[in-house]
């Protein structure tokens, strides 16, 4: 018995505090990121993976159903019970809980600043990394410089004015320390983008060394590209001397915009992207144009033309695009603007450019369908009887609208509707054509749920050798793109026009981004067939000419959204209703009535997203937008 | 006998010291009497001694005598300094004639007991009468029966004549049979745990008498921290119940604690066998950290509320709840929540005595959420889509309607009542229960099993041979032993099983009430029937729509079924070891258990084939059907392992205890308690959670009492925990208490006929809890960084191909993250009128130091991947705690007994980080219940949209229109935004829990209710679960697996705003087909009052009475019928009110039940 006692008392002996401490040496912590390269090589797609899902229109990009260029029926959003851009799109933006918040990381947006301090903690850190080579390191810093910079950028376009992280604040900073950051004035802002862009320039490679590895991580091209837009988007009226802004300040009287309009800062734009132009043509960049595949031979030079401008979004890695974004590739967004073409059973894209949009397309000649001296304008809606030589376009002996016949390539090769042809999906000669059926009890209209309510779809962003059957359709997924140089020519020549006024210059870039939509040049198109020949020479008709040309050639890319915006002409294009066809309807004559299917509404406020009331709570001296 | 033997040695020189003091001379007489005895367990007894010597000391005489004898001599060693040397030569006699010869004129005395020979000072004043000395002049013999208040013989009774040292004890039946002087006027009947009656003897010789229990038994003992202490003794606030109220007729014990137990806030949020445990919580929620339900410790063991759930009434020894800190301050770092202690049965010396209980019960629920008709669920669909956007599409035709209005064809117009395709109206389930107990003096035992099935009311497709319903059978099985290996050492084995083993629908049981609640009536049926053209099809055909995954909650219940199998294995061993021979009253107790759960799932299911209906036929009524998922859909079954889960728990106890009592009036006790406790969980997660939980503690307890009036207590835990840094990692936590015993003091003796018993307490004092954080974030000194995480992965590569993952911190280290604190203060008071009425009230109150939270001055653009903490909120908790019984005998036939209780808890912030609130001091949390809501005060539905217009600014998310709910600009800055969040109703736990009952019975009839209730809550609907036409998903829910549809409340349908009848006051607020942020903000507008009261349970029995029992050989049988939530009362009356926000799931049962209890 004593026995037992001291056995118990024994163990009740081992009261050393080892026991307590169960926590092994070895627990990761920050600092083993930064010990091997391979650990280093996580950090930096840890950078990497902030980045905007731009192919992603349901939730993080704003930019393709945000605005009026793509509306959807309400009934989707009960399918999708946060299909946040089309609140937007409906004036719903608020202060409480905003949509696509990229600043707190809810509803849709991701959380950047989170994405800026990791940033900052590799830059702080790469240096420790014993198995890198110094070029390597310097490379490496080069990209999650760029990355810093574009989501201070991406920060910029949504919230105007915003603080700049240039280090990282310790977490245990006090309160005055932490309450002492607020919004930096736009130009200062700017000036630290553009400097993180210059200073990533130098050390990134021109194109990836090792493409089956690399193939989507940030060159020179993109970081100089990049700088183009960045300082493109900082002259633009929206930024430049706005005034709506003069009393956007801190209590200090520190003005958040600049009040005067300064000129040279299109000059500045110009110069990086003539830079930029210049590096992407040493490096064999060009404009797109389809030079092989299926039937390549046999097809028409209509269906070329027409590939040139599908292919140039939809065909991997081609080389037009400067950066195209591996990390978010275009999948439901292919099957949301894709119609149901073979059986009933298939669900149709919901995603439906309205009819304005098909409007801004230019006629055959190149001119606006209301300035073409040969395009009856008022007669748009009336009903016409397609004749056989619209066949590679329209279906023969269909009753179509005129606002379907007579249109630029681009027209057909964007958009999908009922009678048109859809071109690809197996059926890749000019003779045995597939034409979308969209009215009441087509095979493109005959889901509960899933139809375009305008009917129309995006079908430029649709890769032409997608699978369709009756079971399914697989999409075959593309890189989503970015930059294109397409984009830069036509940033260039608004620079060029607004710094410079109309020159022979801004004409040439037009024009080579026409001829390969199969138009003639600026000058001649306009000479010969508009209503108003001489709107080219002078520097207001050119820029209108410019912003048209840019939003048909980049339609439904995410660029149109954040053009008007900084061009500040939302607040004319965003007050109109958007329509559509009354797609309920059988025969012709009742379908191709326009429907007006919402009054949007866009007031000077909503140039800007609002800081979550919750965030200005924590700081008071962050200012909320104005009008929130 | 005992007791009085204990009594007898109670004589010691008076020590006035400190005690310190005291405790060095208890020390002493440890060593001394280590020094004078040896080993004495083996000797054999013997009878005759032969003793010879000159001069000897009573030391060498008793060492003498103990080595022929065997016997065991208790003295002190300083008694034995007066006494005188003993010449003595004596052979072969009795031990007895030997020490009364060498005790003659010692001033000692003796007394043998058992092996044992006490020997004491002698008490002068009460000169020791034996009856056998006692001069036998007239005799007379007397007979009679002693039974209980239920007319039950009692054994064992001491029957005696008062100022004499005559008696008898009562055999088995009761009956007893005394001889005494004829003089004598009065018998004297005592028994522990009744009250003592002196009844005059009359003529016939014949007292039969009726004893009554207790009410305050000072020989009653409580279950406190790692030990028991006398209840007349018990300074903290410890609140036990009679195991036998918790019986109630379900398979879960936690359902029975609410109004039961003062102290206790407790309510019940789903009917769902297998997760149906309420939540219970002692004193209310006083912390905003981690962990706020008490520790549960099931024979010193700690285990989780459904162990808890499994236990059997029937095996409970003793029950109770320890509230204040010095009942709670031994647990140190884990007591701070309260401690539920709860003892089980150990077998008795006797023959084996076997009991079992068998029982049926209907169960059915309380109350269903009724759902409007499928046409008018259809026209208001209709009208949500239309009131919203006048251009919007509807979605029903109106020939859709009206075909289904004439029921034109019931599978192409389909209007399912999805709630009757999938449940039943009621179940069946049964219970039983035995066990076996019994034993020797050696060994004693006790043996228990259960078996316990709970069925759902999920109705079965009898084309499937497999069971989807809900079938949770558990089974336990119990086995203590308690074996005396030596005459003072006593080794108890504990081994304890616990089974679940589940079939049930793969969603759950509320999960398929939730899904019922997301279907649309009239999509598609539950399942087309087979036709000419689909006479080959091998399975069953469910309804869907092409390209959108709706709910077919049918296809979902039917598709296959869950199993899962939990176990809890539990063994134990305890070693008590009893150390009088060194000290009187030191005993030593060492305890080490281990226990092993573990739980794992398996589905198995067919994916459904769905197919829909089209080209329906007008003329001929036929329809085609067509099939929608030809390729995904199987006809066998498929399987899936799901989560499985295998802890380990390994806790070692040891306890020095000492507990006497001196010179009759002063009553100490110490008490040492040592413990190491390690828990290991095997699929923890990650490496930090893979990392044991570790415990680590000394406490003590110390207690004086001076003549049953005055009591002090000192308690302390010192504990440490592996969460901490090394700097913070052990906690002291002392309390102290105080009691005065008023009853018990001269002055009072006029008064204690009318208040026998009246007793003040008052404590004090400090208790930690460490699990301030989820398992998750256990190690708050360090950082939480995954190197590995596919979240932040990124993806590069001509083809896609070359991706790696990225790194995360899920936490920042903070080394000076410690101990929650909580400091207690009890006051309470017993007391006891005519022996009837017994109360027992305490007031309390906590302040809560070191609560964990996160910080509020973080703002986003720091770019923290994780929040920053630190224990920084303080919140403070205060109340009341009020038990009352009362008994009543009519004749010894009639009693009733009724008792109530009552829990008033509150809780407030004292300390919170907030944002800067410097206007909006209404958005403040400090001063508030820490559940409180803050919400919108919606003052009605806007009128038209040219009000909103008018009214300050409210977006949500989406403009409001006329018939949403308008909420009032608090702050007046012209719109409505997070910033006119006010506190809104009630706190969400509630304040206030209270029951009350009577049991009564007549003859072998018994009768008992018990009502329970509870107030000062409120709860909201939840307006987006319920919002109609919506898809709305629950947050553990995978939103791409499928679509859902809310089904529409014929509450709203009966009463919503519409551009018809704009009712600014209307139930629902203008209709919606898609989610409106608006409306679903919480606000007063969906806020209800959760109060109510409950008949909870009733029962009526029939005993058998005894000499029919002796014909069946039965000791005992009762019949009893008994029903629980039988009535309710409350204002809510859209589900069961106890459900509160959790209306749409598994509803509260109702439950019928019949039960036989028999022992023999």
């Amino acid at each position: 018995m004593k026995k037992i006692l001291f056995f118990v008392l024994g163990v009740a002996g081992i009261s050393s505090c080892n026991y307590l401490d169960v926590v092994p040496d070895n627990v990761a912590t920050i600092d083993n990121a930064f010990t091997m390269r391979s650990a280093a090589e996580t950090y930096l797609f840890t950078c990497y993976s902030w980045m905007p899902s731009h192919a992603n229109m349901f939730t993080d990009n704003p930019a393709i159903m945000g605005g009026d260029e793509i509306w959807t029926h309400t009934l989707s959003t009960t399918l999708f019970s946060e299909f946040t851009p089309s609140h937007i799109a409906r004036g719903n933006q608020n202060v409480v809980n905003p949509y696509i918040d990229y600043w707190s990381g809810q509803r849709g947006g991701k959380p950047l600043w989170r994405g800026i301090r990791e940033c900052n903690i590799f830059l702080e850190n790469i240096g420790k990394v014993s198995d890198m080579t110094d070029y390597e390191k310097a490379r490496w810093s080069a990209e999650v410089k760029f990355l810093k910079a574009y989501y201070h950028f991406w920060l910029m376009r949504m919230y105007g004015p915003i603080p700049v992280m240039r280090e990282n604040l310790s977490i245990a900073a006090g309160v005055d320390e932490v309450r002492a950051i607020v919004r930096e004035p736009i130009d200062d802002v700017v000036n630290y983008i553009v400097e993180l862009l210059d200073e990533a320039a130098v050390d990134l490679p021109d194109e990836v060394p090792f493409e089956v590895q690399e193939k989507g991580r940030i060159t020179r091209p993109i970081a100089l590209s990049m700088k183009a837009i960045v300082l493109a988007t900082a002259a633009s009226p929206l930024f430049n001397g706005n005034t709506d802004y003069a009393s956007f300040k801190h209590a200090d009287g520190r003005n958040l915009f600049s009040q005067e309009y300064d000129v040279t800062k299109w000059e500045k734009a110009a110069a990086a992207a003539r830079e930029a132009i210049q590096v992407c043509h040493d490096l064999g960049m060009e404009l797109y144009y389809y030079t092989n595949g299926p039937f390549f031979n046999q097809i028409s030079d209509t269906t070329k033309t027409e590939m040139n401008i599908r292919n140039v979004v939809t065909e991997r890695w081609n080389k037009e695009q400067i950066w195209a974004n591996s990390n978010s590739r275009a999948t439901q967004i292919q099957r949301h603007s894709w119609p149901g073409l073979f059986s009933t059973l298939n669900e149709s894209g919901a995603m439906a450019p309205p009819i304005k949009i098909a409007e801004m397309f230019y006629s055959e000649h190149g001119v606006p369908i209301d300035e073409d001296l040969g395009y009856n304008y008022s007669d748009r809606f009336k009903l016409r009887t397609v004749t056989p030589e619209y066949r590679l376009y329209l279906k023969e002996g269909e009753s179509l609208p005129q606002l379907h016949f007579d249109r630029e390539p681009r027209f057909y090769a964007s958009l999908g509707f009922d009678g048109g042809r859809w071109y690809g999906e197996g059926r890749y000669s000019d003779d045995e054509n597939v034409y979308v059926a969209a009215r009441a009890g087509g095979v493109a209209n005959s889901h509960i749920y899933w139809f375009s309510i305008t009917g129309y779809w995006a079908k430029k962003l649709v890769y032409f050798q997608n699978i369709h059957t009756n079971q399914q359709k697989t999409p075959q997924p593309y890189p989503w793109p970015v930059i294109r140089l397409a984009d830069l020519y036509l940033l260039y020549a608004e620079a060029l026009n607004e710094a410079y006024g109309p020159t022979e210059e801004v004409l040439s870039y037009l024009d080579l981004i026409r001829k390969r939509a199969g138009l003639k040049g600026v000058r001649e198109s306009w000479s010969e067939y508009s209503r108003n020949p001489d709107k080219f020479t002078t520097q207001n008709g050119l820029r209108d000419i410019i912003h048209q040309e840019r939003q048909i050639e980049l339609a439904f890319e995410g660029h149109r959204f954040w053009d008007l915006r900084r061009w500040k002409t939302a607040v004319n294009a965003m007050n109109e209703p958007i329509t559509g066809w009354d797609i309920n309807q059988e025969d012709s004559e009742n379908y191709y009535k326009p429907r007006i299917l919402f009054n949007q509404k866009f007031s000077t406020r909503d140039y800007f997203w609002p800081i979550r009331e919750n965030e200005l709570l924590v700081n008071r001296n962050l200012l909320q937008t104005p009008g929130w | 006998m005992y007791k009085k033997c204990i009594a007898r040695t109670q004589t010691f020189k008076p020590l006035h010291r400190s005690i310190l003091a005291w405790l060095m001379m208890v020390k002493l007489s440890i060593l001394l009497v280590l020094l004078t005895c040896s080993q004495t367990s083996a000797t054999v007894f013997a009878q005759s001694v032969t003793i010879k010597g000159k001069d000897m000391s009573m030391k060498s005489i008793f060492s003498e005598l103990r080595s022929q004898t065997g016997y065991h001599f208790l003295y002190l060693e300083e008694d034995l300094r007066n006494t005188r040397p003993v010449t003595i030569d004596l052979k072969e006699r009795s031990l007895e004639t030997v020490l009364d010869y060498c005790f003659r004129g010692q001033p000692l005395q003796y007394e043998i007991r058992k092996n044992r020979v006490l020997v004491e000072r002698k008490k002068l004043s009460a000169p020791k009468l034996r009856s056998d000395l006692i001069p036998v002049t007239q005799q007379r013999e007397v007979i009679g029966r002693v039974t209980n208040e239920q007319g039950e013989p009692i054994p064992g009774v001491t029957v005696s004549v008062p100022e004499t040292s005559i008696g008898v004890t009562t055999n088995e039946n009761g009956d007893y049979r005394i001889s005494l002087p004829a003089t004598a006027k009065l018998l004297s009947f005592s028994m522990v745990g009744y009250e003592k009656q002196e009844i005059p003897i009359p003529d016939n010789n014949v007292v039969n008498v009726v004893m009554q229990a207790q009410v305050a038994d000072i020989g009653e003992v409580v279950v406190v921290a790692f030990g028991t202490q006398k209840k007349q003794d018990v300074i903290g606030a410890v609140t036990s119940i009679n195991p036998s109220e918790l019986k109630v007729p379900s398979s879960n014990l936690t359902t029975a604690l609410a109004g039961r137990l003062a102290g206790v806030i407790a309510y019940q949020r789903s009917g769902e066998p297998g997760q149906d445990n309420a939540d219970f919580f002692i004193r209310g929620v006083t912390t905003f950290g981690y962990k706020v339900d008490p520790l549960i410790l099931i024979d010193g063991m700690e285990l989780t509320s459904t162990d808890l759930a499994r236990l059997q009434p029937d095996d409970i020894a003793s029950f109770s709840i320890m509230k204040d800190a010095t009942a709670t301050a031994l647990y140190g770092a884990r007591g701070a929540n309260g401690v539920i202690l709860v003892t089980t049965k150990e077998g008795k010396e006797g023959k084996a005595k076997v009991s079992v209980r068998l029982e049926n019960s209907i169960s059915a629920p309380t109350r269903n959420v009724e759902v409007a008709d499928p046409i008018t669920y259809m026209r208001l669909h209709n009208e949500a889509v239309l009131t919203r956007d006048a251009l919007g599409l509807q979605p029903y035709p109106q020939s859709k309607i009206d075909n289904t209005i004439a029921g034109t064809n019931p599978y192409f117009f389909p209007a399912t009542d999805w709630r009757s395709e999938l449940f039943k109206n009621y179940t069946m389930n049964q219970r039983g229960n035995f066990n076996v107990s019994g034993g020797g003096q050696v060994a004693r035992y006790y043996f228990a099993g259960t078996f316990n099935q709970d069925n759902g009311v999920l109705k079965v497709d009898p084309r499937n041979n497999f069971n989807n319903n809900i079938d949770l059978k558990s089974y336990l099985l119990r086995s203590n032993v308690n074996v005396n290996v030596t005459k003072t050492t006593e080794v108890g084995v504990r081994l304890y099983g616990s089974f679940d083993e589940y079939t049930g629908p793969i969603d759950g049981g509320a999960g398929m009430y939730r899904k019922v609640m997301r279907t649309n009536p009239v999509l598609f049926p539950a399942y087309y029937p087979v036709t000419e053209d689909s006479k080959f099809v091998r399975h069953i055909m469910f309804g869907g729509i092409s390209g959108i995954d709706y709910i077919n909650p049918y296809a979902d219940m039917v598709k296959g079924y869950k199993e899962y199998s939990r176990a809890l294995m539990l063994a134990q061993f305890e070693v008590k070891q009893d150390f009088s021979f060194i000290t009187e009253g030191l005993t030593f107790r060492a305890m080490g258990n281990t226990n092993r759960t573990s739980y794992f799932d398996v589905s198995r299911a067919y994916r459904p084939f769905f197919y829909q209906a089209g080209g329906y036929n007008r003329l001929d009524d036929t329809y085609r059907l067509q099939i929608l998922n030809e390729l995904t859909g199987t006809e066998y079954l498929d399987y899936s392992e799901g989560q499985k889960t295998i802890s380990s728990v390994f806790y070692l106890e040891s306890a020095l205890n000492y507990n006497r009592i001196f010179r009759d009036k002063h009553g100490l006790s110490g008490m040492l308690v040592y413990i190491m406790r390690q828990t290991l969980n095997a699929n923890a997660g990650d490496l930090q959670q893979s990392l044991p939980f570790r415990n680590l503690g000394l406490s003590g307890r110390f207690t004086y009492s001076y003549d049953n009036r005055y009591f002090g207590e000192f308690n302390f835990g010192y504990n440490g925990s592996e969460r901490f840094h090394s700097s913070q990692r052990f906690g002291f936590f002392p309390a102290g208490g105080v009691a005065w015993h008023i009853s018990n003091e001269k002055f009072w003796e006029p008064l204690s006929s009318v208040m026998p018993l009246l007793k003040l307490r008052a404590t004090y004092g400090l208790v930690g809890n460490d699990a301030i954080g989820g398992p998750e974030d256990r190690f708050f000194y360090l950082s939480n960084v995954n190197m590995n995480d596919s979240g932040r992965a990124a993806v590069f590569g001509s083809d896609f191909t070359y991706t790696r993952p990225g790194v995360s911190i899920a936490r920042y280290d903070n080394p000076d993250i410690t101990w929650e604190t909580a400091e207690k203060v009890n006051i309470g008071i017993e007391l006891n009128l005519f022996n009837k009425l017994g109360i027992q009230a305490d007031i309390f109150s906590e302040y809560r130091r070191n609560i964990l939270m996160t910080r509020a001055s973080i703002p986003d653009y720091m770019g923290l991947s994780a929040s920053v903490r630190a224990n920084v909120g303080e919140a403070s908790g205060k109340g009341i705690d009020l038990s009352m019984d009362y008994k009543q005998f009519f004749g010894d036939q009639f009693w009733v007994t009724a008792r109530g209780n009552f829990t008033y808890a509150l809780s407030e912030y004292k300390v919170y980080e907030e944002p800067q609130y410097a206007r909006e001091w209404w958005k403040s949390r400090i001063g508030y219940s820490l559940s409180q809501q803050w919400g919108y005060i919606a003052e009605r539905l806007f009128i038209d949209d040219n009000e909103v217009e008018n009214s300050p600014r409210q977006n949500f998310g989406i403009q409001p229109r006329g018939g949403d709910i308008k909420f009032r600009d608090v702050n007046g800055d012209g719109q409505i935004t997070a910033l006119d969040q006010v506190p809104i109703g009630n706190p969400t736990t509630p304040e206030i829990v209270y029951g009350f009952g009577f049991s009564t019975g007549y003859r072998n009839f018994d009768l008992s209710c018990f009502f329970q209730g509870l107030t000062n809550e409120s709860f909201w609907i939840d307006a987006q679960a319920t919002a109609p036409f919506i898809a709305y998903f629950y947050d553990n829910e995978n939103s791409s697996s499928f679509v859902p549809q809310n089904a529409l409340l014929k509450a709203y349908a009966d009463n919503y705003w519409s551009e018809r009848n704009p009712n600014v006051m209307a139930l629902w607020p203008r209709l919606s087909a898609v989610p409106n942020p608006n409306n679903a903000a919480r606000s007063t507008w969906f806020m209800r009052d959760g109060s109510f009261l409950r008949l909870k349970t009733a029962e009526f029995g029939y005993t058998l009475t005894a000499d029919k029992l002796k014909r069946l050989k039965m000791e005992s049988l009762r019949m009893y019928v008994s029903g629980t939530n039988l009535l309710t009362w409350s204002r809510f009356k859209l589900w069961d009110v106890e459900m509160a926000g959790n209306g749409l799931g598994y509803p509260i049962q109702r439950v019928f039940n019949v039960g036989l209890q028999v022992s023999f």
